[in-house]
C-alpha cells in the first residue's frame, strides 16, 4: 500500500547483509542440499537469549487467553448471484500484442485469486501459460502504482480527467501536429477505434508503437508477398513431419499454446500400436529450447547459417516436388555457398547435407502433412524461402488476414529530434530501459516539451517522465482483445480498481473528446460493431464465435516469393568464432521482457534449460567454455571429481564432470566482460549443452533499475548490447573472462541421469516391438516383484487391497471402515460398504516439454510462498513441484560436458506413496495416511524434525525455515521477534481453501485435496438422501493438470478402472520412479518415446539415456558380465539386452502397470 | 571451617523437586481439563448489536432456518443474512421500532451490522455446512436448540473430538434430510428406529471421514 522505499530493506534477498558476520557453519547434518540448514550469525549464546525472552513472553501471553471478539460482517444488501464460500469463476483474457489469452478467473468474495485457460477456448483446451499463472500477483504486487504523479507530487484523477481534456482542446487547434505516441502493440479492437477517431481529430499526430520482443517477422514477410499482412497458423495436430528452423514453437512465441498442444496431440501414444503413427519433429537450431529438446533430430547451427541451411533445404524439397524455375534456380545459387556450412560444429559438410537430404525426403514423404517453421528473428528472405516450402508441402497451416501493424519506434524518435513535439504520450512498455540502445531513446523522450507516461508500475521510464498516469491491471479494468485467430474475448474486471488508476481506454477516450470514456460503454460497442448481439452471453462464453480473422486462399506464386528474397540475408558473411562470437537476444523465463520483473512467482520459478532462479546469465557451449578457459587462463568448469574409483571400476566410478563449479550447493560463475557493438556488459557467465558452438543466448529482460523491491538488483540487463539492426542477434560479439565470481542461485546441481532409470526413454519404433520396455529398465526389473505372488493383479485391486507383498510394512487398510465404526462393522454391513476412491496422477513424459507453468500454477493454488535468492542459495525454496531437467550425451565420458545433448524433463511433485517412507519416521504423527492414498501433512501436528524429508527418496518435501507469510521482509531471521508485517496486498491473493503454513513446519505437495475435497462434497451435497457419493471421472483436476496446455498429466481414481487416470496407468509405458523402493508411489509416470528416422545421418538406435541406462548398468555384471555388447552396432543391441533380460525369468514378464 | 550451610538447607532440593512436581502436575492437570473447548467456548453468549432473538423468529414464528441462513445448503458457511433480509418483513412489521434503528441505518448506509461471532471452527479447520444439513445431519447438532434461545450462546464444544464422535457414529446423529431444519424433531428410539438410522447410513453410503484430510487442508 505505502510507496516502496528504496532504502528500506531488501525484499526477500541479500539476508546476509542484514546478518553482522556471515559466518557459515559446517554442521554436519545435511537433509538437504548443501547449506539448507546453516543457522547462520546466531551462536548458540544469542540462541539461549532469544529462547529465554520467547519463554518470558510466552509468560505474559497466558494472562491474555481470552478469545478475543470477532465480527461477523454481512452484506447489508446481499449481492444477487454471490454466496459468500463459494468461488465464482469469470472469464476474461490476458491482453498480450498480439494475442489474448482467453482466462478464466477464480474469484473469493469478490478478490480474484486464480487465473485457468478458458477450456471454451479449444486451441488451448484450457492450458495456459507460466505468465498467465502469475499475472495474479501483479495485481497485488505492494509496489504498483497506486496513484498519478507529476514529479514528486499526486495528481487526482479529476486532475488527470481534466488535464486531458485540456489536451484535446489545445492539440484539435494544431490538429496534432505536436502530439506523438509511443504505444504497446495491443489486439484489442476497441484501442484500434480509439485511435482511428484519434487519427481523424489529429490529422497530424504521430501513433507509433513498440515492443521489445516483436513476433511479426513472418507476418512482415508475408506481406511483401501477399501484399497483406498475413499471419501463419500451422496446425500442428495434422502434421506428421515438422521441421523447425531456430524456431521455438512449443515455449515463448505467441500462440504457443495451441502449437504445444496440437504438436502433442501428434506426439500421444495410447499403444504401441500406435508408436507408428507419431509425429517427428527435426529443429536446426543456435540455442537450446523446448523445441529443441523436444526434437527427434537436433542440428546445432548458428543462426548466421540459418539462410543457406534453409536455401539447402528449399533445393532438396523443391526438386522432390518438382518446383522449377527461378526460384528452384536461385535457391542452388544460395545454396552454393553452404561449403563451409555446419564447419563451427566440425561435421564434414557431406554429413550435413545427408541430414539436410534425408530430412528433406521425410517432409516430402509427407506432402500433405509437413510443416517447416522459422523463428521470428531470421531475415524475412528465410520465411519466405519458408512459404515456398510449406506450399509446395502443402502444409496444413491456415493463413489469416491480420490488421496491419503500425509504425514503429523510429518513427516516434524521428519525429522527437525535430524538436517541436509539444506532448509525447507513452502507452505501457517501458522504452527507457527496453528500446534499442543505437536510438538513444531518452535523449529523443526529453526532447518533448511534456512526456507522459501510462503505466502499471514505476519503472525507468516513469522516471524520466514529466507526468505519469497510473494504469490499471487488466482484472481490474473493462476491454477487449483478439486471439491468434482473432476471435474477439473480452477483458472483465473481477474487482473494482484497488487504487485510483485509468485504463488505456478511457485515457484514449477522453483525449479524443469521445461520446463515451468509460471502458465498459467502449468494449460493448465494439461487441456490437462485430456483430454480436447479446453482451452478457458473450461475457459468460469468454468469446464470439465465428469473429475469427478472414482466411486468405491467394494461390501463392513461387516467382512473387522469389522477389522477397534476398541474398544478402541468406548467405554467411562472416562465420562466428570464439572472438567474434554470434549474440542471441532471446526473453528470459523470469520476467519476459522485463515486464514481470517485480513478480516473486516468475522470478523464483527456475528456467527450463538452465534451472537459474532469480537471475539470468550469459549462456555459452562447452566448447566456448573450453576455449576461454584455455585462452585466459581461468577456470569454468570444476576439477574432476572422482568418486572412490577403487570399489567402482572405470566410468562406473565417476559422476559426469559439471557444467560449473558448485560450491557448497551455490553455483559459481566466472564474471565476464561482454562486448558487442562496442558497449560493454558485465555479467556471469553459464554452460549451457546444445547451444551452437559460438552462439551465445543473453536472455533480456532482467537488471531492472528502477523496479520495485522483488525485482532490484536482480539479473543482468543486456538491452544496452541491442541495436536496431540486431534485435535478434548481433554478430560481433566478444567476451573477456574476469577473475571475480557470481553466485548463481541453481536448482539443480547435477545435470546428468548418470545412467540411471529415472526418465524411461526409448525409440518408438523400438517400443511397437518391445512395448514392455519400460519395466525391464530400473533395479525393479531385477528384483522380485514388489507385490510379489499379488504381482498380476489389477491396479484397482491393488490399490483397494494395499497387498502387502513382499514388504515388511504393515499396510494401511483403505477399503475397510475404521475399526471404531461400528455401523459398518458386521458382515453384511461391510457387503454394502462403498468403496473409497483412491487417488493417482500419471505424468506421460511424451508430451511434457518443460514449461513450468505448472510449477507456477500450484504455486498460486497452494499459497506456496517466495523465499528469494538468498534462500534458494540455500536450497530452500518451496515449490511443491518442480521440474528436473536431464541432459544426455551419446557418448558416456565423465570428463567432458557434451555439446549435443538429449533432453529430458520431468514434473515431480509428492508421489504419495503407499508405503511412504516419510511416514514411518514421523515421531508425532504429522504425516499419515488417509482412506483415499493421500499421503496427509498435518501442519498443527509437526513439529519441524525434517525426518520425513530426510527419508523421502523424490526429496519433494519441503520445510518453513522461516515465517514467510507474517514476518517483515528481512525480519525472518529474528524468529518470533521479527517485525509482523502481514501485507495486505499479497494477502488477497491467497486460495482460501488451503492453510498458509507458518515457521517449523514441514510441507509438500496434497493432490491439491482441497479440490479434492471440493468435489466429494459437492457430489454428496448432490446426492443428499442417496447412494450416489463416488466422484465422477474428470470433476477433480489438480492445478498443475488444469494448467498443462498438452494434458500431460492426467489425475483421478484409480480404484476405478474405467478412469481416464487408470487408463493411462494400464499402458505398457507406465512405470514408477525409483519403484525397486516397493514405496508404492500414487504418481507414474509414462515413459518417453523418440522418433528418429533410420536414414539420417544422426540416427540413433536408442535414446542416449536408454543408452547410457544400458552401457552402465543393462549388461554389466548383473547380466552375467558380457560386457561386450555395448552398443556399437546399433539394432543388434537390443536384441543383446533383451536376450539378457529374458535370461531373467518370468518375473520381468508379469511386470503389468502400477 | 565453620559449617556455612545451616542443617535444614539439606532439605531444600527434595523440598523444591516436590514443590515443582506437585505444581507442574497442577498445571498439567489444570490446563488439560479447563483449557478444553468444552470450558472455553460452551456458554459463550455475547451481547449482540441487535437484540435479534431466535426463540421469537424460529420458535414462536416458525421462520425455517434457511429464510435466513439462505446458503446453508449450498455453501461452506451459512450466511448471516444482510440487512435486506431483516428489512423485507421490517419494513412493514415493526417499521419504527428503535431496538431496529441499526439494521434500518445499515440498509440505508451499506455499513454493515457487526453481529459478533459465537460459533467459530479454528482456521485450519475446513467445516462446510452445506454436506451435512443435505445427508440429515441437522443444524441442532452442533449449535443446540437455536430455536428456544433468547440470545444465542455456544451449546457444544465443537472441539475435534465433538467432531470425531459424531463422524464415528453417524447413526446416532442422523435423521430424515426431512426434518434436518426441524430443531423441535424428537429421535425416535428403540431397536426399530435404530435400524432404520443404519439404514441411512448404509443407503445413503454414509462414511464420514476420520482421515486428516477430512477437514485439514
Amino acid at each position: 500500500m505505502n510507496e516502496s522505499d528504496p532504502s528500506g530493506p531488501q525484499y526477500w534477498r541479500s539476508l546476509d547483509d542484514l546478518a553482522e558476520t556471515p559466518a557459515f557453519r559446517d554442521w554436519v547434518e545435511r537433509e538437504f542440499p548443501a547449506g539448507a540448514s546453516e543457522l547462520d550469525g546466531v551462536n548458540r549464546r544469542q540462541f539461549m537469549k532469544v529462547m529465554a525472552a520467547s519463554f518470558g513472553l510466552a509468560g505474559l501471553g497466558m494472562t491474555g487467553c481470552r478469545r478475543p471478539k470477532q465480527h461477523i460482517l454481512p452484506y447489508s444488501r446481499q449481492p444477487e448471484n454471490v454466496i459468500p464460500g463459494v468461488p465464482i469463476y469469470f472469464s476474461s483474457s490476458m491482453p498480450g500484442a498480439r494475442e489474448n489469452l482467453p482466462i478464466i478467473v477464480e474469484t473469493h468474495s469478490g478478490r480474484p485469486t486464480k487465473t485457468e485457460g478458458n477450456p471454451s477456448y479449444a486451441p488451448f483446451g484450457g492450458g495456459s501459460t507460466v505468465y498467465t499463472q502469475s499475472s495474479v500477483l501483479d495485481l497485488y504486487d505492494p509496489d504498483r502504482a497506486t496513484r498519478s504523479r507529476e514529479g514528486t507530487s499526486t495528481v487526482s484523477p479529476d486532475a488527470v480527467r481534466d488535464y486531458l481534456a485540456e489536451l484535446n482542446k489545445a492539440h484539435l487547434a494544431d490538429e496534432g501536429a505536436g502530439l506523438v505516441f509511443l504505444a504497446e502493440p495491443s489486439t484489442s479492437p476497441s484501442r484500434a477505434t480509439l485511435v482511428d477517431q484519434l487519427k481523424k481529430s489529429f490529422p497530424r499526430a504521430t501513433w507509433t508503437e513498440y515492443t521489445p520482443i516483436n513476433q511479426t517477422g513472418a507476418e512482415l514477410a508475408a506481406q511483401a508477398i501477399f501484399d497483406k499482412p498475413v499471419r501463419a497458423i500451422p496446425n500442428f495436430e495434422k502434421a506428421d513431419r515438422v521441421l523447425a528452423i531456430d524456431a521455438d514453437f512449443l515455449s515463448g512465441i505467441d500462440n504457443h499454446l495451441a502449437y504445444a498442444r496440437s504438436f502433442a496431440k501428434s506426439r500421444k501414444v495410447t499403444s504401441s500400436k500406435d508408436a507408428k503413427d507419431m509425429s517427428r519433429l527435426y529443429s536446426a537450431e543456435s540455442i537450446l529450447t523446448a523445441t529443441g529438446s523436444t526434437a527427434d533430430h537436433r542440428l546445432r547451427l548458428s543462426t548466421s547459417e540459418m539462410g543457406v541451411f534453409a536455401a539447402l533445404v528449399a533445393v532438396e524439397i523443391l526438386k522432390a516436388e518438382g518446383v522449377t524455375g527461378p526460384l528452384a534456380t536461385s535457391m542452388e545459387e544460395l545454396s552454393a555457398s553452404s561449403g563451409d556450412l555446419g564447419s563451427s560444429l566440425k561435421v564434414d559438410s557431406d554429413w550435413l547435407k545427408k541430414w539436410v537430404k534425408e530430412c528433406a525426403a521425410d517432409l516430402v514423404a509427407h506432402t500433405g502433412n509437413a510443416i517447416v517453421v522459422a523463428g521470428d528473428h531470421l531475415p524475412h528472405s528465410v520465411h519466405a524461402i519458408v512459404l515456398a516450402l510449406n506450399t509446395a508441402l502443402e502444409a496444413p497451416i491456415q493463413y489469416v488476414e491480420v490488421p496491419a501493424a503500425a509504425d514503429g519506434i523510429q518513427k516516434a524518435i524521428d519525429r522527437l529530434n525535430e524538436g517541436d513535439v509539444k506532448t509525447l504520450f507513452v502507452l505501457g512498455g517501458n522504452p527507457v530501459y527496453d528500446a534499442p540502445a543505437d536510438l538513444d531513446w531518452v535523449t529523443a523522450q526529453s526532447k518533448a516539451e511534456k512526456s507522459i507516461f501510462l503505466g502499471y508500475a514505476k519503472n525507468e521510464t516513469s522516471e524520466a517522465a514529466d507526468l505519469f498516469i497510473a494504469k490499471s491491471h487488466y482484472l481490474e479494468s473493462w476491454g477487449d482483445g483478439r486471439t491468434f485467430d482473432g476471435l474477439l474475448v473480452p477483458v472483465q474486471p473481477m474487482i473494482e480498481p484497488l487504487f485510483d488508476t485509468f485504463d488505456e481506454l478511457e485515457l484514449l477516450a477522453r483525449l479524443v473528446n469521445a461520446e463515451k470514456t468509460d471502458a465498459y460503454s467502449i468494449a460493448q460497442a465494439t461487441f456490437q460493431a462485430f456483430g454480436g448481439n447479446d453482451y452478457n452471453k458473450f461475457l459468460s462464453n469468454g468469446l464470439l464465435a465465428g469473429s475469427g480473422y478472414g482466411e486468405v486462399t491467394d494461390k501463392l506464386d513461387y516467382s512473387v516469393i522469389l522477389t522477397a528474397i534476398k541474398s544478402d540475408e541468406i548467405v554467411i558473411g562472416s562465420k562466428p568464432s570464439a572472438e567474434r562470437l554470434e549474440a542471441r537476444f532471446t526473453t528470459n523465463s523470469h520476467s519476459y521482457d522485463g515486464r514481470y520483473a517485480n513478480n516473486g512467482w516468475m522470478m523464483e520459478c527456475p528456467d527450463a534449460m538452465t534451472k537459474l532462479t532469480w537471475d539470468n546469465a550469459i549462456l555459452i557451449s562447452p566448447r566456448l567454455a573450453k576455449e576461454l578457459e584455455a585462452r585466459d587462463g581461468i577456470q569454468i568448469f570444476p576439477n574432476r571429481n572422482v568418486l572412490n574409483g577403487k570399489t567402482f571400476q572405470g566410468v562406473k566410478g565417476t559422476l559426469q564432470l559439471n557444467k560449473a563449479e558448485f560450491k557448497r550447493g551455490k553455483e559459481t560463475a566466472v564474471v565476464a566482460e561482454l562486448t558487442v557493438n562496442g558497449r560493454t556488459v558485465e555479467a556471469p557467465i553459464h554452460v549451457l549443452p546444445g547451444l551452437a558452438n559460438y552462439t551465445i543466448q543473453l536472455p533480456l529482460g532482467l537488471g531492472r533499475k528502477v523496479v520495485g523491491r522483488v525485482g532490484q538488483g536482480v539479473g543482468f540487463d543486456f538491452y544496452p548490447l541491442r541495436a536496431s539492426s540486431s534485435m535478434g542477434n548481433a554478430q560481433n560479439a566478444s567476451i573477456k573472462l574476469t577473475e571475480k565470481t557470481y553466485l548463481l542461485a541453481n536448482t539443480q546441481e547435477h545435470w546428468s541421469m548418470e545412467g540411471r532409470a529415472i526418465v524411461r526413454e526409448a525409440n518408438a519404433e523400438y517400443y511397437a516391438k518391445n512395448p514392455d520396455f519400460a519395466s525391464q529398465m530400473g533395479v525393479e526389473s531385477h528384483a522380485p516383484a514388489n507385490y510379489g505372488k499379488y504381482d498380476d493383479k489389477s491396479l484397482a485391486e491393488k490399490s483397494l487391497n494395499n497387498y502387502r507383498g513382499n514388504s515388511a510394512y504393515e499396510h494401511p487398510k483403505f477399503n475397510e471402515p475404521d475399526s471404531n465404526v461400528k455401523v459398518w462393522q458386521g458382515e453384511e454391513a461391510r457387503s454394502k460398504f462403498p468403496r473409497i476412491q483412491q487417488w493417482g496422477l500419471a505424468v506421460d513424459a511424451n508430451t511434457c516439454f518443460g514449461c513450468s507453468a505448472c510449477v507456477v500454477a500450484c504455486q498460486s493454488e497452494n499459497n506456496v510462498p517466495i523465499v528469494g535468492k538468498d534462500q534458494v542459495l540455500r536450497g530452500r525454496e518451496m515449490h511443491w513441484m518442480r521440474i528436473d531437467r536431464y541432459f544426455s550425451a551419446e557418448k558416456y565420458d565423465q570428463g567432458e560436458v557434451p555439446e549435443d545433448v538429449q533432453v529430458s524433463f520431468m514434473g515431480v511433485s509428492c508421489q504419495h506413496c503407499e508405503n511412504a517412507p516419510c511416514e514411518s519416521v514421523c515421531p508425532v504423527n504429522a504425516t499419515v495416511h488417509d482412506k483415499q492414498g493421500l499421503n496427509t501433512m498435518a501442519y498443527n501436528r509437526c513439529v519441524g524434525t525434517r525426518y520425513c524429508a530426510n527419508n523421502c527418496p523424490y526429496k519433494v518435501r519441503r520445510f518453513n525455515f522461516f515465517d514467510w507469510n507474517k514476518r517483515q521482509v528481512g525480519e525472518v531471521y529474528k524468529g518470533p521477534f521479527g517485525k509482523m508485517n502481514e501485507q495486505e496486498l499479497p494477502k488477497m491473493q491467497r486460495n482460501p481453501n488451503v492453510t498458509v503454513r507458518m515457521r517449523g513446519v514441514m510441507e509438500k505437495c496434497t493432490y491439491c485435496v482441497q479440490r479434492i475435497e471440493a468435489a466429494k462434497i459437492d457430489q454428496k451435497r448432490r446426492a443428499g438422501a442417496s447412494g450416489d457419493v463416488h466422484v465422477k471421472d474428470g470433476a477433480i483436476k489438480t492445478a498443475c493438470q488444469q494448467v498443462c496446455p498438452t494434458d500431460a498429466i492426467t489425475f483421478g481414481d484409480i480404484s476405478d478402472p474405467e478412469s481416464e487416470v487408470s487408463k493411462m496407468k494400464a499402458s505398457d509405458r507406465n512405470y514408477a520412479v525409483l519403484g525397486y523402493l516397493n514405496v508404492r508411489p500414487r504418481t507414474t509416470y509414462l515413459a518417453r518415446l523418440r522418433n528418429p528416422n533410420k536414414a539420417m545421418p544422426d540416427y540413433y538406435s536408442k535414446p542416449y539415456a536408454y543408452k547410457q541406462y544400458k552401457d552402465r548398468y543393462g549388461s554389466s555384471a548383473s547380466h552375467g558380465g558380457h560386457d561386450a555388447s555395448h552398443d556399437k552396432h546399433g539394432d543388434s543391441h537390443y536384441k543383446d539386452g533383451h536376450e539378457s533380460h529374458d535370461k531373467h525369468g518370468a518375473h520381468e514378464e508379469v511386470h503389468s502397470a502400477h | 571451617m565453620a559449617n556455612v550451610f545451616p542443617r535444614w538447607v539439606n532439605l531444600v532440593p527434595i523440598k523444591i523437586a516436590v514443590g515443582l512436581l506437585l505444581i507442574v502436575t497442577s498445571i498439567t492437570l489444570g490446563v488439560t481439563y479447563y483449557f478444553t473447548p468444552k470450558y472455553t467456548r460452551v456458554g459463550y453468549a455475547p451481547t449482540q448489536p441487535v437484540a435479534f432473538s431466535h426463540a421469537l423468529h424460529s420458535g414462536q414464528l416458525e421462520i425455517d432456518c434457511r429464510y435466513c441462513h439462505t446458503f446453508v445448503d449450498r455453501s461452506e458457511h451459512s450466511n448471516v443474512p444482510g440487512s435486506n433480509v431483516c428489512m423485507s418483513c421490517h419494513s412493514m412489521v415493526r417499521k419504527n421500532d428503535p431496538q431496529l434503528a441499526m439494521i434500518r441505518n445499515s440498509y440505508e448506509s451499506g455499513e454493515p451490522v457487526p453481529w459478533v461471532r459465537i460459533h467459530k471452527t479454528p482456521d485450519y479447520v475446513y467445516f462446510n455446512h452445506a454436506v451435512h444439513v443435505n445427508r440429515g445431519i441437522s443444524c441442532v447438532e452442533c449449535h443446540g436448540k437455536i430455536n428456544e434461545m433468547e440470545v444465542v450462546s455456544h451449546a457444544k464444544s465443537l472441539s475435534m473430538g465433538f467432531c470425531l464422535e459424531c463422524h464415528r457414529n453417524p447413526e446416532k446423529y442422523i435423521r430424515p434430510v426431512e426434518e434436518v431444519y426441524n430443531l423441535n424433531w424428537e429421535r425416535p428410539k428403540g431397536p426399530e428406529a435404530e435400524a432404520k438410522f443404519e439404514g441411512f447410513v448404509h443407503d445413503w453410503n454414509v462414511n464420514p471421514p476420520q482421515s486428516c484430510s477430512g477437514c485439514h487442508r
